[in-house]
């Protein structure tokens, strides 16, 4: 804020000259993201890059195709759309209900809260299909779920939810609410409740309590949260597939077409690339809007 | 809020009353039936062993905690039903709750900008320089020492110019020599600023040095209320004898309490004490003398006119502490008292197995009631 | 906020650890970037050992209701092979559709290596793209005296396998329309399921893109035997709109039947035996007025399989007209054994004569196959489709 103040910090801040092998530790973690992220990363940018009148049959030829991003893009832009559209509203709707949820783990559980942490955690005891797959039965037309509210006339007579996008979204809501719960009751639960009371003590009501202390000091917590919601939310395929039909296909269906049922491999890995992209991008974004860097 | 504060402030006396304030958590009494005003610009200590009840009842003071019954009051409002953030009263934490994501400045200017002062700026940059942290401004907590913490605690607290400003021994977590340094600001701060402090604290020579008054607290009830020498010099009970300085309590019969002086039976020699420092006219009693108001001499050497005496002693033990030595004397009757001579050079010294009397004047003297445990306060956390 | 690690760490050392790394990625990119080899296997280039002799077993993959069922004590079929031979058979119902499950074998065949799998039922087009990739074993018929005894001489020469040499015929089928009595009127024609405004939402199609687009190229007046890229992409424009307007709930492959099931679908692109397996009354079964779709789905043993001897002891098996005949009675698929007719009359009087196992003339003559389509069409075409698929 002043220049005074950065002097001061730099001067706790020393750069250690005696680390000297120091830079060992990072061995095995480069190791890995060679292995398992820049290898096939790499490989999938070859990929993208062949000739898309090949085959599988036949072989694809490298003819460092660059087309074939412009035209998948243009291709398949409404899946773009669409899966960022899902994937937000994912995010969203995850962050509202697991934030109070999180909060009540966090500060009212009291001696229940393992209890509820372990109820949080428990859906990941069974596989992500088998849960999405009992979401259809949950969700099916002539299911309890529909039933109820069509006897509510919330659904018409002739109405649904299976195979809507109520239910994709729904699904995703489902799978992905674990992955934004547990951070950001990692967070709260680091949060010091003497905290709280000095803001009381402060003139804070409490709301403003909340807006000024437990939320910034939670922001760690939401940011990973929402990414961690939002990123695999925005590839998914499983819900749309099983609780969708065709019109709500995200981008995940049409690269695990590709891949799998087409072996169109380079149109594949042209959509992976540009999703991973876009993403990347997305969180860069975001990261530096919400001033994660900053946060203690 | 601020405005209000102004015309209290201006009107009647913004006195802090505890009224028969009680706080139970299930079936444990923390507080018991407590009632004490702290004056207006007071510097009031509330000293007791840990566990006695003192953040107890500051928390009530400020809002954090309800009390079971009772009132709480400034002036002539009760706050009793207040929620924390309407009262006129800060909070030094014992832990100081720092806000860590803020800067110090914004720490500091936390108050303010709730409660939607105009020059937030000026006023912050003022207690900035009051506590002396002005280069400090950008940084957070995380990056201060202890001391500065401790002082972006105070700032933060007091910039709201509060009716009150609590403090839950704030200086617990810093060393001797920072502590020491400390309260003198602290007690500069509260002459220059001159409102009401009430200071928790388990240390009895931080709450002497700084306290204009001094509740001492015991298992939720005040043993004693005064000024420090007053608590010292003349204590009431056991507990404050023996948990402020160190206290010789030897078993006695009130023989005469007719005069200005009472007389007193120790174990066969009659002693006399003060009739203002008498707190038992009759039965048994005990009869308190502070080790450093006791002159040891040689067996039959002094004869004092109208001073106390008793005879028979055998030095036990001798530690010899730079200032002053120290001894252990066993008197006839079994029991050891302690002695401390001040090493001025112009008295004689004692070795182990030297036989002496023991001499102190009346008014150095204090009588309390038998029915208290002698042994009260006395074993306590050892402090610095 | 401090600096990153890296910058600390000593230059020489990163560099060392960049040059390395760059070394890694660079070797595994020229990999990559000369492109894929085609995924023929040339004759001769992978042989199997066949250890029948030594391991008494085989591992079978196919359809879901496709094999009568395997925990039924006395009548199941492949209890009595196991107890006639002393092979042990593990049964997987893997096989959701021709196109996925090729892509599951798919990395394996095209680098020889083992699929675990002895044998596999594909339908004639994918068995046909498997032959000419070269990805299967050749069987033995002396093995399988039964199949040159037993098989329907319209099955014996498909022109993709004119000899039999790679494939035996499991089991032939129609591919029609299935509709649940309960929730709709009859559904007749592929025109009504597409078109009926109370089935809107409420139907699903087959992912196999030559039972779809049959129907398609039918309701477009084009034949399916014999079409043009324009017919084709017309039919799937035509296609595209019931998609778009939500008359397609969804794409579906052999698991269409848990939508049905559920009352999710009421009506459905559906192959003739799996309904009349389901068991329930309230399912029917018709072949629409377009037409039906004809084929057979194989038996096909994959390079490497290491127990051709027991699989071919197997097709031997199934052959033989009684086992044909208890399939069928429980399938109700087209039974390609000659004689099992005579046999189910043994025991089971209402399968004889039944349409869907024993087809009558009429039937096969409102049936079509699928025209034969080079690998440019085939990847054209089904491109085209996977389009509507995925939205
Ligand atoms: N929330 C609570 N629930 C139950 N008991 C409590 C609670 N808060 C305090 N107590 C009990 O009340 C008594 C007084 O606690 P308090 O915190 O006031 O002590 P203290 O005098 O401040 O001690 P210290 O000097 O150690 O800080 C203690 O015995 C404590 O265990
Ligand atoms: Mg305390």
């Amino acid at each position: 804020m002043n220049p005074s103040a950065t002097e001061a910090v730099n001067v706790t801040d020393k750069p250690g000259q005696r680390r000297g092998k120091g830079w060992l530790l990072l061995v095995p973690g480069m190791l890995w993201l060679l292995m398992f992220f820049l290898f096939p990363t790499v490989q999938l940018f070859f990929t993208s890059l062949y000739d898309p009148s090949g085959s599988f049959e036949q072989g694809y030829a490298m003819t460092w195709h660059f087309q074939n991003y412009a035209d998948a893009i243009k291709e398949t832009s409404d899946l773009f759309v669409r899966s960022f559209l899902y994937a937000g509203i994912t995010t969203l709707v995850c962050l509202l209900l697991a934030y109070p949820l999180a909060y009540a783990i966090a500060f009212k559980s009291g001696r229940w809260k393992n209890v509820m942490l372990v109820l949080v955690i428990a859906p990941f005891f069974t596989s992500f299909l088998l849960r999405t797959l009992s979401w259809q039965a949950i969700l099916a037309d002539q299911g309890p779920v529909t039933g109820f509210l069509r006897a509510l006339a919330i659904l018409p007579d002739d109405g649904r939810l299976l195979a809507t996008p109520i239910a994709v979204v729904a699904g995703l809501i489902y799978n992905f609410l674990p992955f934004m719960t547990l951070p950001l009751y990692a967070s709260l639960d680091k949060v010091d409740h003497r905290l709280i009371e000095a803001a009381g003590d402060l003139y804070s009501s409490p709301f403003t309590g909340f807006r000024k202390v437990t939320l910034p000091l939670s922001m760690p917590g939401l940011v990973s949260g929402t990414l961690l919601t939002f990123i695999p939310a925005s590839g998914d395929y499983i819900n749309a597939e099983l609780l969708g039909t065709p019109r709500e296909y995200m981008l995940g269906n049409r690269i695990q077409s590709a891949f799998l049922v087409e072996q169109n491999y380079p149109l594949a890995a042209t959509l992976s690339l540009s999703l991973m992209l876009l993403v990347v991008v997305m969180v860069i974004l975001y990261i530096r809007r919400s001033g994660t860097e900053e946060l203690v | 809020m601020a405005q209000s504060d102004g015309e209290q402030r201006s009107g009647a006396p913004r006195d802090l009353h505890l009224t028969e304030v009680s706080k139970r958590f299930g079936d444990f009494v923390a507080v018991d039936d407590l009632t004490l005003t702290v004056p207006e610009g007071a510097f009031f200590a509330l000293l007791g062993p840990s566990g006695c009840g003192k953040t107890t009842t500051l928390r009530m003071v400020a809002g954090l905690e309800d009390p079971t019954a009772g009132t709480v009051s400034i002036g002539a409002e009760d706050i009793t039903g207040l929620k924390p953030y309407k009262r006129p009263v800060n909070t030094v934490f014992q832990s100081y709750a720092l806000f860590p994501h803020l800067t110090i400045f914004e720490n500091i200017a936390f108050g303010l900008r709730r409660r939607g002062v105009k020059d937030v700026k000026r006023q912050t940059d003022d207690m900035l320089r009051l506590v002396q942290l002005e280069q400090y401004g950008g940084r957070k907590p995380a990056q201060l020492s202890g001391g500065q913490q401790q002082r972006v605690a105070l700032g933060r607290a007091l910039i709201n110019e509060p009716g009150v400003l609590l403090l839950d021994e704030p200086l617990g977590a810093l060393d001797l020599k920072l502590r020491r340094q400390m309260q003198l600001e602290l007690k500069r701060i509260q002459t220059e600023i001159g409102i009401t402090f009430v200071h928790v604290t388990h240390d009895q020579e931080e709450a002497m040095t700084m306290a204009d008054t001094i509740a001492v607290m015991n298992s939720g009830v005040i043993e004693q209320m005064g000024a420090p020498t007053e608590l010292y010099e003349n204590p009431r009970t056991t507990f404050v004898a023996n948990f402020l300085g160190q206290s010789n309590l030897v078993s006695t019969d009130v023989v005469d309490s007719s005069g200005s002086t009472v007389i007193v039976d120790c174990h066969g020699q009659k002693v006399g004490v003060d009739e203002s420092r008498s707190h038992t006219d009759q039965g048994k009693g005990w009869l308190g003398i502070r080790p450093e108001k006791i002159f040891a001499s040689q067996r039959d050497s002094e004869d004092l006119e109208d001073g106390n005496q008793l005879t028979g002693g055998v030095v036990s033990d001798v530690s010899f502490v730079g200032v002053s030595t120290q001894y252990l004397v066993r008197m006839p009757w079994g029991q050891e008292l302690m002695v401390f001579e001040q090493n001025t050079g112009q008295r004689q010294s004692f070795k182990s197995g030297d036989e002496v009397d023991l001499a102190w004047s009346p008014q150095h003297s204090f009588l309390l009631d038998a029915d208290q445990d002698a042994a009260a306060g006395a074993v306590r956390e050892d402090v610095g | 906020m401090s600096k990153p690690l890296s910058s600390q760490v000593s230059r020489r050392g990163f560099m060392r650890g960049a040059s390395l790394s760059a070394l890694a990625v660079g070797g595994s990119g020229l990999l990559a970037s000369c492109g894929t080899e085609g995924a023929k296997v040339e004759e001769g280039s992978c042989e199997s050992t066949d250890k029948s002799e030594s391991e008494q077993e085989v591992s079978f993959s196919n359809w879901p209701l496709y094999l009568d069922p395997i925990k039924a004590k006395d009548t199941s079929t492949l209890e009595k092979f196991e107890q006639v031979t002393g092979i042990a058979v593990s049964y997987d119902t893997d096989v959701n559709d021709n196109l996925s499950f090729k892509a599951k074998v798919a990395p394996q065949l095209q680098a020889c290596k083992s699929t675990s799998r002895d044998v596999f039922v594909l339908t004639d087009w994918m068995a046909a793209q498997m032959i000419e990739l070269g990805w299967l074993q050749e069987l033995d018929h002396a093995n399988m005296p039964n199949v040159d005894a037993n098989l329907l001489d319209s099955l014996k020469s498909p022109s993709w396998d004119p000899e039999r040499k790679y494939s035996v015929p499991w089991q032939s089928g129609m591919t029609g329309i299935a509709y649940n009595a309960e929730l709709t009127d009859p559904v007749t024609s592929f025109q009504q399921l597409l078109t009926r405004p109370e089935l809107k939402g409420k139907i699903t199609l087959l992912t196999e893109m030559r039972d779809t687009m049959l129907f398609m190229l039918l309701m477009q007046g084009a034949d399916p035997e014999d079409f043009t890229d324009d017919e084709f992409s017309n039919a799937i424009a035509e296609l595209q709109k019931y998609v778009d307007n939500g008359q397609v709930r969804r794409f579906t492959g052999n698991d269409y039947t848990d939508d049905l099931k559920q009352g999710n679908v009421a009506a459905c692109e559906a192959w003739s035996g799996d309904i009349a397996a389901l068991g329930n009354p309230k399912f029917k079964w018709l072949a629409p007025e377009e037409g039906i779709s004809l084929w057979s789905d194989n038996m096909l043993v994959p390079n490497l399989a290491e127990h051709k001897t027991n699989v071919e002891k197997l097709i031997n098996f199934y052959y033989e007209p009684v086992n044909a005949a208890k399939l069928a009675a429980w399938n109700y698929y087209f039974c390609p054994v000659k004689g099992a007719e005579d046999e189910i009359a043994q025991f089971d009087k209402s399968a004889v004569g039944n349409p869907l196992i024993f087809p009558a003339e009429d039937m096969l003559s409102r049936g079509y196959t699928f025209m034969g389509l080079d690998a440019t069409q085939d990847k054209n075409y089904q491109a085209q489709f996977n389009q509507v698929q995925g939205g």
